[in-house]
């Protein structure tokens, strides 16, 4: 099997190059993803804030995947989804695997669009216990806004990067207990507006200068211990859920040691981290646009 | 009241070997595990080297044993179909006084015939493993020693233990044990058991189970040790085991390149803690000692820590011992009590060593219908990409992936529930999913999905590791 572009991720950046590589001319697109539905991680936002440079409203992350599929659908970019990326190599083939077998796929140009993964607890250097109860703030997003599931009870938020500060929001009006967010520095990492609408609305207490130091609880989390950073004091906080936003790290981890071919382009949060949509989607159609231009009929 | 020949007291490694081994013999066998799973223990969390055997005392049983089980290791894992990687390995000296312990040990190896050992010079080391510091300046290296997953070993163990007839009874916790006419009465929390022979393998906790009915001689005190896991990604990871001698006489340090393709470093040392709770100090130790011998690893790599028991066997007048004890205080009741290093070198000598002493007392001949043979789940990464396709075209569930960090698919999944994995921590033991660098933010909902699904119970219900350990709705019950 054989594609003229293969653009792997089909959230929002894989979405708006697919879309601006077929504007330019390019007629032979494939867009693959991993997950059953397009949209990558906007369905589960389901706050609004996105598209308000392109569709000039603030949409939710599901309205905003409603109008770029609605898009796609008018184009002949063809989606092919509930399929893995195992592999892509030097030779401009990877390898692709469904329900229905493996496919081994010639590609003349390819746009990695895959987006984020979550920096995990594990990195850090955290004393104590390994309960369950500890969930990335994209984790906890995605078990409750796609699966309907109750993360926990009285929660403390490790980071306040825009996704642990959308996170503390939510989870108080799911009517949970948000004791605080932590965060090393002495400001919060996010964005101004979701800080205001996050968290300042809410009253979250936010405690600056300080990290976990410890988990505690055998089997399920049972409580932490916060550590300032000026003082080295430290205190136990019971709670039976964290929930951390400790960054996000380009995945990359399919074009990895490949090198830097003239056939692979990076767009979107796989490139770098955008704060907003807006931004990925520029970034990523003016790639498309490039590509797409060069395969032209 | 059931009857068994032979009672096995836990399941860990040496409760599963012990199993499996008795299976040798016409004997009704039953493993009681407290937990939900086998290997929950100290059998969780070790250094997961196979040693080649140059480590101990020439004439000892575990210097004996050690090496035997080292010649035969390939072959064990071959027969129970578990990944063993014979990388070799290199202990590191960066000083005299190292120098001369490591000179010692080559000595203590060639008396122990330890195939292929080689006196290193610090030129001839860094040849080898050009990422080491330059500080080294011998290496003994040992081309048998190899590296197994410790839990994949006793799953394996279990399993085939389970195919050739052994009962393994899970969440039976023994709560006391009497001496009868016929041989011993085992009181749990489940039920009573009625058997005529008894091995005690509880690992920490074997000393007090022995002490349910005999004194015993041997105390443990069980100490920690942090570890921390490096992505496979890592740049200039070792390609042998590297074990670092100190100068100062303190405790050694490994780096252990796992058949997972992540790297392994620890263990640290710290004070005696009978939980598995990480120290930080442990972990800036392991950290320390890594960037010392390793210097161009990248230690930004770690995608996780954690921290490991062992039950450090004491005379009672707090005297340490350094031989394995198998204790026998009375006929028919044999207890394994403080077996650390080399234990899972050693699992199946020792498994095997435990169940003739049973199978003598009982007078039990062979077993013709034992099969040593066990196949494990069989796992998409690591196939052809022929074989792959094949897979998927049996079972479309292969085309699945669920964990794309370690490329697991559901197939693997749904194969370790059915193999009796109900936890989630059981899932990642079978399969390796949430292993990787993401640590499973992007699968456990699936995982819990899949187990929830297969074992017909609420997702509120599925747990990390068992009771108390539920994953939603923040925990059924405090701590």
């Amino acid at each position: 099997m054989q594609t003229e572009l293969l653009i792997t991720g089909a959230g929002a950046a894989g979405i708006a190059a697919a879309l601006s590589a077929w504007e330019a001319g390019c007629r032979d697109i494939l867009l693959v993803d991993r997950r059953e539905q397009p949209g990558g991680i906007l369905p589960q936002c389901l706050h609004e804030g996105f598209g308000l440079a392109s569709y000039g409203a603030e949409l939710t992350g599901p309205d905003y995947t409603d109008r770029i599929t609605e898009r796609l659908a008018q184009t002949g970019v063809r989606l092919a989804l509930g399929t893995e990326v195992l592999a892509v190599r030097g030779d401009k083939t990877a390898v692709l695997s469904d329900r229905s077998g493996l496919t081994e796929l010639c590609f003349e140009r390819l746009i990695l669009a895959a987006g984020c993964r979550e920096r995990s607890i594990g990195s850090l250097p955290v004393a104590g216990t390994r309960p369950a109860g500890i969930f990335t703030a994209g984790q906890a997003q995605e078990m409750m806004n796609l699966h309907g599931q109750d993360v926990g009870r009285e929660v403390l938020i490790l980071g306040s990067g825009d996704l642990g500060l959308i996170m503390a929001r939510q989870l108080v009006l799911a009517g949970k207990h948000v004791i605080a967010v932590v965060e090393q520095a002495a400001r919060h990492g996010g964005m101004a507006r979701n800080y205001h609408r996050c968290i300042e609305a809410f009253r979250i207490p936010m405690i600056y200068r300080a990290t976990v130091s410890a988990l505690h609880g055998r089997s399920r989390l049972s409580g932490v211990t916060l550590r300032r950073l000026d003082s080295s004091a430290e205190e136990y906080i019971p709670c039976d859920t964290l929930v951390t936003a400790l960054g996000l790290i380009p995945e990359r981890e399919l074009v990895r040691g490949l090198g830097d071919p003239d056939w692979l382009f990076l767009a979107g949060n796989c490139h770098r981290v955008h704060e907003l949509v807006d931004s990925a989607v520029a970034e990523a159609e003016a790639i498309g646009a490039r590509v797409g231009g060069e395969l032209a009929v | 009241m059931r009857g068994f020949d032979v009672v096995v007291i836990g399941g860990g490694l040496l409760g599963c070997f012990t199993a499996r081994n008795l299976c040798r013999r016409r004997l009704h066998i039953a493993l009681l595990e407290a937990r939900e799973d086998v290997c929950t223990g100290v059998s969780r969390a070790n250094t997961a080297i196979v040693y080649p055997g140059y480590d101990h005392k020439p004439g000892t049983l575990k210097a004996e044993m050690t090496v035997r089980a080292n010649a035969r290791f390939a072959e064990l894992c071959a027969e129970l179909d578990v990944p063993f990687s014979r990388c070799g390995s290199l202990m590191l000296s960066c000083g005299e006084k190292a120098d001369a312990v490591l000179r010692e040990k080559y000595n203590n190896g060639l008396s122990m015939a330890v195939p292929g050992l080689r006196l290193l010079s610090g030129e001839e080391t860094r040849e080898l493993e050009p990422s080491l510091t330059k500080s080294v300046t011998s290496a003994l290296y040992a081309p048998t020693a190899g590296t197994v997953n410790p839990w994949e070993l006793g799953i394996a163990a279990s399993e085939n233990a389970a195919a050739n007839g052994a009962e393994l009874l899970f969440n039976t916790r023994v709560l006391g044990i009497r001496k009868t006419a016929e041989g011993y009465r085992i009181e749990t929390d489940q039920e009573v058991f009625a058997c005529r022979a008894v091995v005690n393998c509880a690992g920490l906790y074997a000393d007090k189970v022995q002490e349910m009915l005999f004194p015993s001689a041997v105390r443990i005190v069980p100490d920690g040790a942090d570890y921390l896991i490096l992505d496979r990604a890592a740049d200039n990871k070792p390609t042998h085991i590297i074990q670092y001698e100190p100068e100062d006489g303190g405790k050694g340090f490994n780096a252990v390149p796992t058949v997972e393709g992540s790297l392994l470093l620890g263990p640290s040392e710290r004070d005696n803690e009978l939980d598995f709770a990480v120290s930080e100090k442990g972990l800036a130790s392991v950290r320390e000692r890594a960037a010392f011998v390793l210097p161009g690893l990248d230690l930004g790599a770690v995608i996780r820590s954690f921290a490991a028991v062992r039950p450090n066997p004491r005379r009672e007048d707090g005297g340490s011992i350094g031989s394995f004890v198998i204790e026998n205080p009375a006929p028919g009741f044999w207890s394994m009590i403080g077996i650390k290093t080399p234990g899972l070198t050693c699992a199946d000598e020792l498994g095997r060593f435990a169940a003739e002493k049973a199978a003598a007392f009982l007078n039990a001949g062979p077993n013709k219908r034992f099969d040593p043979r066990r196949s494990g789940i069989k796992k998409a990464r690591g196939m052809s990409w022929e074989q792959r396709a094949a897979a998927i075209r049996s079972d479309p569930d292969y085309g699945e992936v669920v964990c794309c960090c370690e490329d697991i698919t559901k197939a693997e999944v749904l194969e370790a529930i059915r193999r009796g994995a109900t936890t989630l921590d059981a899932v990642k033991r079978r399969t390796g999913a949430c292993m990787g660098r993401c640590q499973g933010s992007r699968c456990q909902q699936k995982l819990l999905a899949l187990l929830a699904r297969e074992l017909g119970v609420p997702e509120d219900a599925v747990t990390k590791d068992g009771a108390g350990s539920e994953v939603l709705g923040g925990g059924r019950h405090a701590d």
